[in-house]
C-alpha cells in the first residue's frame, strides 16, 4: 500500500472542513422552523381553548373565537380543491399518457410552468376582473377559491404527472399486450398506482391554500362577517387574512391573540404536511414493485 | 408567436371551467346580505356596527371589508358593494365614473374624527401649528429637524424629524393633505408611508425623531398627542368634543355611501347606525357622534 503524503493530508483535511460547512448550512435551515414553532407555541399556546376555537369574534375582535375565520378557511379549501382536483389530475392524464410531443403540448407545458411562477397578488386581480366583476359571482367564497384553484393547479398538475410517469411503462405495455385500450390501461392500472404521489400533490396545495393571503383578499374574505358562510355566493372571514388584520387594524387586541391564530394556522398545514407523509409512506408500503 | 398562444389557450381553459360553473345555483337568500368595505379609519367602527348590528336583526349579516377609501368607493363604482365608507369626500372624478356606470352615490355623514398629531412620548413639544405641520410635510418645506420648532428630543440623533405618513389611497392621506398642506401642495418626499392607521402610531411609538398623523380612535397611551395651536394662544387637543363642535381644526366628517337613496335592510342598517346606539358605538371607538348622546359609561370615559 502506499503512504499518505502531505498533499493527501491536507486535502482530506480541507475535504473534512468543507463538509462541516455544508452541514452547518444544511441544519441552519432547522432553525428558522424551530424559532417560529417555540415562539408560536410559547406565546399562542396558552390562548388556544375550545371556546377560542368555536366561538364568533367579540368585542371588535380583540376577544372571543375565530370560529368563522377557520370555518372560511376550510371552506375556501373545499372549493377550490373540487375545482382544481378534476382539472388537474385530468390535465395531467393528458399529458404524461396522451400527449404527443408537438407544440401544443409544449405550450400547455409552458403555460403550466408560467402559471406556477405567477405572484399570488396578480392572481389575485386577476380573481377580481375575472371572477368578481367579469363572471359576476361578487366577492365571494366562489369567486376566492377559483382564484386559489387557479393559483394551485400547477401544484395538482406537477405532481400528478410525476407520480403518473412513476409508474413503469411495462405495466402499461403488459395491459396494451392483453387488448386493453389506452383508457383501461389508465384507469386500472396507471391510476390506482399512482394515487399516493396524486394525493400528496392535493395535500400539499391544501397547505398551500389555506396560508394564501393575497389572492382571498380581493376576491371573497372580509375584516369581519358576523355569520358562518352558508353558500359559495357569501362573503367569508378566513385564518390567513384575520391574522393580518387583527396585527395591523385592530386596535386593542391582546398580544399574544395573533400568535393563536398563527399557531392554529400552521397547525392546520403541518398538520396537513403530516397526513401527506403518512399517506405516502403508508401506499408505498403496500405497492407491489 | 408562442405567448400568444400561451394566452389563448390559458383564457379559453379559464373562460370555459368558469361558465360551466357559474350557472350552478341562485343566490341562497334566507337572509340578506349586506356588503360594506372601504376606509381603514373607519373599518373598526364599521366591524363594531355590524357586530352589534347582528343581535339587533339576525336575518341581516354585514360583511365588512378594509382596504381603504379609494377602495370603497372603487367597490361601489364596480358596484360590488352596498356600502362604501369613506374618510373623505367622493371626489368629482369618481362621481362621474360612478354615473357612467349607472350608480349615483348618496352620502351620509356617520360620525366625525379628529385626525391627531402623534409624536413619541419623550418628544418634549406639546402643541404645534398648522403651518408648522405644513412645514414639515409639505413640498419644499423648511422644517427638517426637532430644534428648529425649539426642542430637542431625548433619544433622537440627529434631531431630524422622521415624517410618518399614510399609502396615498387612503382618505386620511387625502384630508390631512387638503386641511393642513392646501389642494395644491404636495407632499415632501422622504416620508415613511405606512398602511393602516394603527401602523403610524406603532411607528411613532417606536421611533423617537418620528411626527405622524392618525385617527383620534388609534392613541395609546404609548404616544403623545399634541394639541394645535391656532396662533392666539390657545391650543386645541384632539377629542371627540373638539372634533364636534369645530374647535379642532383637523377634524373631518366620516361618510358611508350608499348607491342611490338606501331602502329595505340597508336603510334600516344606516338609521340604526344614526341613531342613539349606533352613535354610541362610534363614540366608544374613540370618534364623534353625528349629534350629542348620552351613552352608558359617559361618566367615565367623559374628557
Amino acid at each position: 500500500m502506499f503512504k499518505a503524503t502531505e498533499l493527501n493530508l491536507r486535502n482530506e483535511q480541507r475535504e473534512k472542513r468543507w463538509r462541516l460547512l455544508f452541514l452547518l448550512m444544511a441544519l441552519l435551515l432547522i432553525l428558522p422552523v424551530l424559532i417560529i414553532l417555540i415562539l408560536l407555541v410559547y406565546r399562542g399556546g396558552p390562548v388556544i381553548s375550545w371556546s377560542f376555537l368555536f366561538e364568533f369574534p367579540r368585542n371588535g375582535m380583540t376577544e372571543g373565537g375565530i370560529f368563522p375565520a377557520l370555518l372560511g378557511t376550510i371552506f375556501l379549501v373545499v372549493v377550490a380543491l373540487v375545482f382544481s382536483v378534476p382539472l388537474g389530475v385530468a390535465a395531467a392524464v393528458y399529458l404524461s399518457e396522451y400527449a404527443p410531443d408537438n407544440w401544443l403540448t409544449r405550450t400547455i407545458n409552458l403555460a403550466i410552468i408560467n402559471l406556477a411562477g405567477v405572484p399570488s397578488i396578480v392572481h389575485a386581480l386577476f380573481g377580481v376582473g375575472a371572477f368578481v366583476l367579469f363572471f359576476e359571482f361578487g366577492t365571494s367564497i366562489l369567486a376566492a377559491s377559483l382564484t386559489l384553484g387557479i393559483m394551485t393547479l400547477p401544484v395538482v398538475i406537477v405532481a400528478t404527472r410525476e407520480s403518473l410517469q412513476a409508474v413503469p411503462h411495462a405495466f402499461r405495455e403488459a395491459c396494451w399486450a392483453l387488448g386493453a385500450t389506452r383508457w383501461q390501461t389508465i384507469r386500472r392500472i396507471v391510476l390506482p398506482n399512482a394515487v399516493s404521489g396524486i394525493l400528496t400533490g392535493i395535500i400539499l396545495e391544501v397547505s398551500r391554500t389555506a396560508g394564501e393571503t393575497a389572492p382571498i383578499m380581493f376576491t371573497g374574505a372580509a375584516f369581519f362577517v358576523p355569520f358562518l358562510p352558508e353558500s359559495v355566493y357569501d362573503q367569508t372571514m378566513a385564518l390567513s387574512l384575520h391574522l393580518y388584520t387583527i396585527s395591523t387594524q385592530v386596535t386593542g387586541v391582546p398580544e399574544d391573540l395573533p400568535f393563536g391564530v398563527a399557531l392554529v394556522l400552521i397547525g392546520i398545514v403541518l398538520s396537513m404536511n403530516a397526513l401527506s407523509i403518512a399517506f405516502r409512506v403508508y401506499l408505498r408500503n403496500k405497492k407491489k414493485w | 408567436m408562442k405567448i400568444i398562444r400561451l394566452l389563448l389557450a390559458l383564457t379559453v381553459a379559464l373562460t370555459l371551467t368558469s361558465c360551466g360553473r357559474s350557472g350552478e345555483s341562485g343566490h341562497s337568500s334566507s337572509r340578506k346580505v349586506i356588503q360594506n368595505k372601504g376606509s381603514d379609519t373607519l373599518v373598526n367602527v364599521a366591524q363594531a356596527w355590524a357586530e352589534a348590528y347582528r343581535k339587533i336583526n339576525p336575518n341581516v349579516a354585514v360583511a365588512v371589508s378594509g382596504g381603504g377609501s379609494g377602495t370603497g368607493i372603487a367597490a361601489l363604482i364596480n358596484g360590488t358593494v352596498d356600502i362604501a365608507n369613506a374618510s373623505r369626500e367622493i371626489k368629482p372624478s369618481e362621481m362621474e365614473q360612478a354615473r357612467a356606470n349607472g350608480h349615483t352615490p348618496v352620502e351620509h355623514i356617520v360620525g366625525y374624527d379628529a385626525l391627531a398629531v402623534y409624536v413619541h412620548k419623550d418628544n418634549p413639544l406639546e402643541g404645534i401649528s398648522l403651518d408648522q405641520l405644513a412645514e414639515i410635510y409639505g413640498e419644499g418645506g423648511t422644517l427638517e429637524k426637532w430644534t428648529q420648532l425649539g426642542v430637542e428630543v431625548p433619544g433622537c440623533e440627529k434631531q431630524e424629524i422622521i415624517r410618518v405618513s399614510r399609502q396615498n389611497n387612503s382618505g386620511t392621506y387625502v384630508y390631512f393633505r387638503e386641511a393642513v398642506l392646501g389642494k395644491n401642495r404636495d407632499y415632501k418626499l422622504g416620508s415613511r408611508d405606512m398602511h393602516g392607521s394603527k401602523d403610524v402610531v406603532d411607528l411613532v411609538q417606536h421611533t423617537p425623531c418620528a411626527i405622524g398623523y392618525s385617527g383620534l380612535a388609534y392613541a395609546t397611551p404609548e404616544v403623545k398627542m399634541l394639541c394645535i395651536e391656532d396662533g392666539q394662544g390657545n391650543c386645541v387637543a384632539p377629542s371627540e368634543k373638539t372634533a364636534f363642535d369645530g374647535t379642532y381644526p383637523i377634524a373631518r366628517p366620516l361618510f358611508m355611501y350608499t348607491d342611490g337613496e338606501p331602502t329595505g335592510a340597508i336603510k334600516a342598517y344606516l338609521d340604526w347606525i344614526l341613531s342613539d346606539e349606533g352613535q354610541c358605538i362610534i363614540k366608544e371607538k374613540g370618534y364623534a357622534p353625528v349629534r350629542e348622546v348620552v351613552c352608558e359609561g359617559d361618566a367615565q370615559t367623559g374628557e
